[in-house]
């Protein structure tokens, strides 16, 4: 707020000094019959004026002018600082009681206002302040949120590096010592044939197991990233799952897989790699978490007009209701995560996040169920048809021909 | 030439298990595996292993787990398979009782030489601990009962305290100790968080036993976790 000229201290004084010389002027002006209480009230009004505006000290000075005044022109004797009657001494005297009095009070009131400012921009400050002190606070609550989850996901993804490495790791020393004899205070190793087979095919099989891992990295990251690019055409349904199954033919040798296949499926548009890897996926699951001898099922069928159902069942211990959302997050397993005793080795935790992020792509749903009789586990996921399309696209010819 | 030992190995990892059983039975040791510590536990209790080689995270009964209920009915030697970032609860199952600890990934030889160094421990006479006076490992003597120690032949002079800290660690020598289990045994329990108060010892206890100081090779330092003290024996 700028200051004005007015709000200057000497402004009070001069303001004071020339008020009351105006007014006197304008009374006497005005003319001789006015009494001299009129006169006195209105010099009086002019103090208090004085005394609001600019505090007792410059009121002081007005109640002087004005009762010197009053006294020279309005008093008997006329033109004389002298004062014969008493009851003008009470007049000098309220003049002085007025100002000093109208002055205190509304120097009073002025502190209380700027008090009152102060504390209002004090209340403003510390609330601007704990604003920005509670924003700092969330933003760093967020960050750390972040750090938390990036430090979980880290230690899943460090964990599945890791532990096809040991085995690896372990396997190549034994084998290296074997070749490179004696090691110090040691028998030599003693490995038959067989253990050296044995040691070598875990080293395949683990290496098999890190490169799938990073595949699943990658896959993943591309769909986080919103970069995957389904290559879109039509295909027959039955044609997508055998595709599968005989890719899935080695390790579905030990169960029983049966086909429920709905006669007389449409044809559906979607990328049939990316369909077809989902029911892979799925039946890969199933013959890792049911017990070997047991069936494995594929369903397909119509499930309303523009939407095909499938599903693969397996005749496991099943997942529980609570962990049938969180089996589709990245890096959970049910098996370890979970706490479901299993001797098979766990998954990549991948697997299922990859399939949910390709059905999405394809505007399908996932989903997990109880398999037959509430036993075992169904994984069920949807597909539209693209008959949507289909009449988009005729549209789009037939627009496409009568423009021609 | 067999060794004959009996060792358990509980980790849920299958693969590892695998060649961990045949990498220990080419050595000549009679291995058994386990896929969780509840079943690490049994194999225990039906077998008496003479030694146990456990993973840290695994389902049902985690290997924190096993060894406090090893440690609660056994001595049996320890080793625990951990990872880097597992610190805590290494040094947690270090407190529990585990003997060592080897980092994943890890070559068969840094294991064969903690199972033997372990093995050798478990089997070295202690029965005649309460009788003893004297303590004689490597480059170390010492006289229990006039308080002398002499390093490589030559005398040294000792604190109290200092004296006390040689001899817990000649006793358990090739043994990781943690911090919390020299101050536990140094000091007592209200001094397990202390850890400057053994540094200081350490420190100084390093200037008067090792030829050199800046490198030592006798009271090893294991980063995060507590020391090694080696004796120099071959």
């Amino acid at each position: 707020m700028q200051r004005s000229v007015l709000d200057q201290k000497w402004a009070g004084y001069v303001v004071a000094a020339v008020s009351v010389g105006a007014l006197t002027l304008l009374l006497k002006i005005v003319g001789a019959h006015i009494n001299a209480a009129t006169v006195s009230l209105a010099l009086l009004l002019n103090v208090l004026f004085i005394a609001t505006r600019w505090g007792s000290l410059p009121a002081l000075l007005a109640s002087i002018v004005a009762m010197l005044c009053f006294n020279f022109f309005f008093l008997p004797p006329f033109s004389t600082f002298t004062i014969a009657a008493t009851d003008n001494w009470i007049a000098l005297l309220a003049f002085l009681i007025t100002a000093v009095t109208a002055g205190q009070l509304s120097a009073r009131a002025k502190r209380r206002a700027e008090e009152a400012e102060a504390g209002r921009h004090e209340i403003e400050r510390l609330y601007a302040e704990l604003r920005d002190a509670f924003e700092r606070a969330s933003h760093a609550e967020a960050l750390r949120q972040s750090e938390k989850l990036k430090s979980a996901l880290l230690d899943a993804v460090t964990h599945d590096l890791r532990t096809p490495l040991t085995s690896i790791k372990a396997s190549v020393t034994t084998l290296l010592d074997e070749v490179r004899g004696r090691v110090d205070g040691e028998p030599p190793a003693g490995l038959d044939a067989e253990s050296r087979v044995e040691m070598m095919e875990v080293i395949d099989e683990e290496s098999d197991r890190l490169s799938r891992f990073i595949n699943g990295l990658i896959e993943l990251a591309r769909i986080e990233a919103g970069e995957l690019q389904l290559r879109r055409s039509w295909g027959a349904v039955d044609e997508i799952i055998s595709a599968a199954l005989s890719r899935a033919e080695s390790i579905t040798r030990n169960h029983r897989v049966e086909l429920e296949v709905a006669k007389e499926l449409p044809g559906v548009r979607v990328d049939e790699r990316a369909v077809s890897e989902v029911v892979y996926t799925l039946v890969e699951n199933a013959a890792k978490y049911s017990p070997k001898g047991s069936t494995i099922r594929i369903t397909a069928r119509r499930a309303r007009d523009e939407l095909i159902e499938m599903g693969v069942e397996d005749e496991g211990p099943g997942i529980q209701i609570d962990l049938r959302e969180r089996v589709f997050d990245k890096f959970f397993r049910a098996t370890r995560d979970g706490d479901v005793r299993s001797t098979q080795p766990a998954g990549t935790g991948m697997g299922l996040a990859i399939a949910k992020g390709l059905v999405e792509a394809h505007e399908g749903r996932i989903w997990i169920e109880s398999g037959r009789n509430g036993k075992g586990t169904r994984v069920q996921f949807t597909l539209p048809t693209g008959d949507g399309d289909v009449i988009e696209e005729r549209r789009y010819s037939a627009a496409a021909v009568e423009t021609q | 030439m067999t060794n004959q030992a009996r060792i358990l190995v509980v980790d849920d990892e299958p693969q590892l298990t695998r060649v961990l059983r045949t990498g220990l039975k080419s050595r000549g040791y009679d291995v058994r595996a386990a896929a969780d510590g509840l079943a690490g536990f049994e194999a225990f209790n039906d077998w008496h292993p003479d030694l146990v080689i456990t993973d840290l995270a695994m389902p049902n009964v985690d290997g924190l787990e096993l060894c406090r209920r090893l440690r609660a009915v056994s001595q049996v030697p320890i080793i625990v398979l951990s990872a880097k970032g597992e610190e805590k609860t290494k040094v947690e199952a270090l407190d529990l009782g585990a003997d060592d600890y080897v980092t994943k990934p890890f070559g068969i030889d840094e294991l064969l030489a903690r199972i033997r160094a372990s093995l050798r421990r478990a089997n070295a006479p202690a029965a005649t601990e309460a009788m003893q006076t004297t303590l004689h490992s490597g480059d170390f003597h010492v006289d229990l009962d006039t308080r002398q120690i002499t390093v490589r032949g030559k005398s040294i002079h000792l604190t109290p305290k200092e004296f006390d800290l040689l001899v817990y660690f000649i006793k358990h020598s090739g043994k990781v100790l943690t911090h919390r289990t020299l101050l536990a045994a140094l000091w007592g329990g209200n001094y397990v968080e202390q850890n400057e108060y053994l540094r200081v010892f350490v420190g100084n206890l390093r200037k008067k036993i090792e030829t050199d100081a800046a490198s030592p090779r006798y009271i090893l330092t294991e980063p995060w976790i507590g020391y090694r003290f080696d004796s120099g024996e071959p």
